[in-house]
């Protein structure tokens, strides 16, 4: 039976989820669940993760949520995922998991709430709150200063001093892409002051293309139609949800 | 390095005894803000507890820790952090779960009606109600569903894990709460009393230890709470917690 995927690839962790599996030759079937559409709310769905989120997969009778586990158990499960994804060796693998604990708590608390706060606001039926995305924009700002100077430091292409990708590398660079949505200004606005970063993002899309691009897709095309002026306008009353309409239909 | 009024802190440490790992403890006092020093950063740039150095190798963040250690150090049993991949992933999917929910809602909520003033810091009435939101929702899904089934420990376990110590340190930090509060909030949960008793039963004497301090700290705020309510004005409130620290 072939693992089973719980998705909507505008939600960073699952975009992470899926470029391993592909970028590993991990076979699965993509599920999607539409979070603008409130179907992770339903008991279906409930089912698979009673914490209502994304991602979430099914193998065979085993059922397992939270990205990072899930990374973790399909390195560790899955033959031929080559070891510099989730080192065996424990010291390598500690640092891994401190850099993936360390995400939760900051730089997960940034791209999203700034995101959500502002131009995703009116798909996901939610007020406007800049107060909000500005506490997301600090949350942000002290991550990425943290990752150039501890996770980045030394000569590495990849957090730790790696020199190839690890799932931390892909949990957090699919973090720091939802900063699309905000369009090209504001994206170079709040990534410009990190050289180091910039080049990671380049480094791991690289390291992982053509999955990262195919997979970030549908995100550049959300970001397009709400960068597009005529969509703008659309973002008031009516328009909502035609926004809502066309951005599921290309999902 | 610990300070053991830090959750993530005790439950490093408890691990170590109940485990037989021998360690040195280097505390590092944050009220007296020793974390910040330029010594402590040459062990954590990111400034926090617990960290730990084992010979040259330096790591932080608590459950990389408590991983590290499980794996590390000969004849921890296996039902700390078992091998099979089913279950660890189960723990991992708990521990993950935390940050965003138990701890998010825990410790700011402990901080902001309790802690604050004992580091120089004002109360913040509204983080803390933001926060109890977010605990009261993550109390509610342990009840309902990390303590499903009849196991006594987390995931339907009937020996604890290092998710198991990791929450119910997060959770003994309530013990420094007013008794009302920490009662409306733990009242409702009766598998979650349990668990914390299992739990304690299960690492004893090392849980009373190792939880010393922050008994203490409630016997201080519950006399602190006494004084106040006889008193008209609270100024006499900090001098005699920093006293003690």
């Amino acid at each position: 039976m072939k693992l089973k995927l719980y998705a909507d690839r505008m939600s960073q962790p699952v975009r992470a989820v899926i470029i391993f599996c592909k970028k590993n030759g991990i076979d699965f079937e993509e599920i999607r669940v539409d979070i603008a559409k409130r179907q992770n709310l339903t008991p279906e769905y409930a089912e698979i993760n009673p914490m209502k989120q994304l991602p979430a997969i099914v193998d065979g009778r085993f059922k397992l949520f939270e990205s990072h586990a899930i990374l973790v158990y399909l390195a560790s499960s899955f033959p031929g995922v080559a070891d510099h994804w989730y080192p065996a060796d424990v010291f390598k693998r500690s640092k891994i998991h401190s850099v993936l604990d360390w995400h939760h708590s900051n730089l997960r608390r940034g791209p999203t709430t700034i995101v959500r706060n502002t131009v995703l606001a009116p798909v996901l039926g939610r007020p406007l709150n800049p107060e909000a995305a500005a506490e997301g924009e600090k949350f942000l700002s002290a991550s990425l200063s943290k990752i150039e100077s501890v996770w980045l430091k030394g000569n590495g292409r990849f957090l730790l001093g790696g020199n190839q990708p690890s799932i931390a590398d892909l949990s957090l660079v699919c973090d720091i892409m939802q900063l699309e949505l905000l369009g090209e200004t504001e994206r170079n606005r709040l990534l410009g002051p990190y050289k180091e970063v910039q080049q990671w993002i380049e480094n791991t899309r690289n390291a992982t293309n053509p999955h990262f691009d195919e997979v970030h897709k549908i995100l550049m095309k959300a970001k397009e139609k709400l960068q597009n002026p005529r969509m703008k306008g659309a973002t008031n009353e009516g328009g909502g949800s035609d926004m809502k309409r066309t951005l599921h239909s290309r999902i | 390095m610990p300070d053991r009024m830090s959750q993530p802190s005790r439950a490093v440490i408890f691990f170590c005894k109940v485990n037989g790992i021998e360690y040195e403890e280097i505390k590092v006092h944050i009220p007296k803000g020793q974390h910040l020093t330029p010594e402590f950063e040459a062990i954590n740039l990111m400034q926090k507890l617990p960290a730990i150095a084992d010979g040259r190798f330096k790591l932080f963040e608590s459950h990389a820790i408590l991983i590290y250690l499980a794996c590390a150090f000969p004849g921890v049993a296996d039902h700390w952090y078992p091998a099979d991949v089913f279950k660890r992933s189960k723990i991992h999917s708990v521990l993950d779960w935390h940050h965003s929910n138990l701890r998010r809602g825990a410790a700011p909520y402990v901080f902001n009606t309790t802690i604050a003033p004992i580091l120089g810091r004002p109360l913040n009435p509204q983080v803390a109600a933001e926060a109890e939101i977010i605990l009261s929702s993550s109390l509610s899904k342990l009840e309902s569903f990390w303590l499903k089934g009849n196991g006594r420990f987390l995931l339907g376990g009937n020996q604890p894990s290092i998710a198991d110590l990791s929450l119910v340190c997060e959770l003994m930090q309530l013990e420094v709460l007013d008794e009302k509060d920490r009662t409306r909030l733990l009242g409702p949960h009766k598998k979650v009393q349990q668990w914390i008793e299992n739990t304690r039963n299960a690492t004893s004497p090392h849980f009373d230890e190792v939880h010393r301090v922050i008994m203490l700290a409630k016997e201080r705020q519950q006399h602190q709470r006494l004084k106040a309510a006889k008193n008209e004005g609270g100024s006499n409130m900090k001098r005699p917690l920093v006293s003690r620290m």
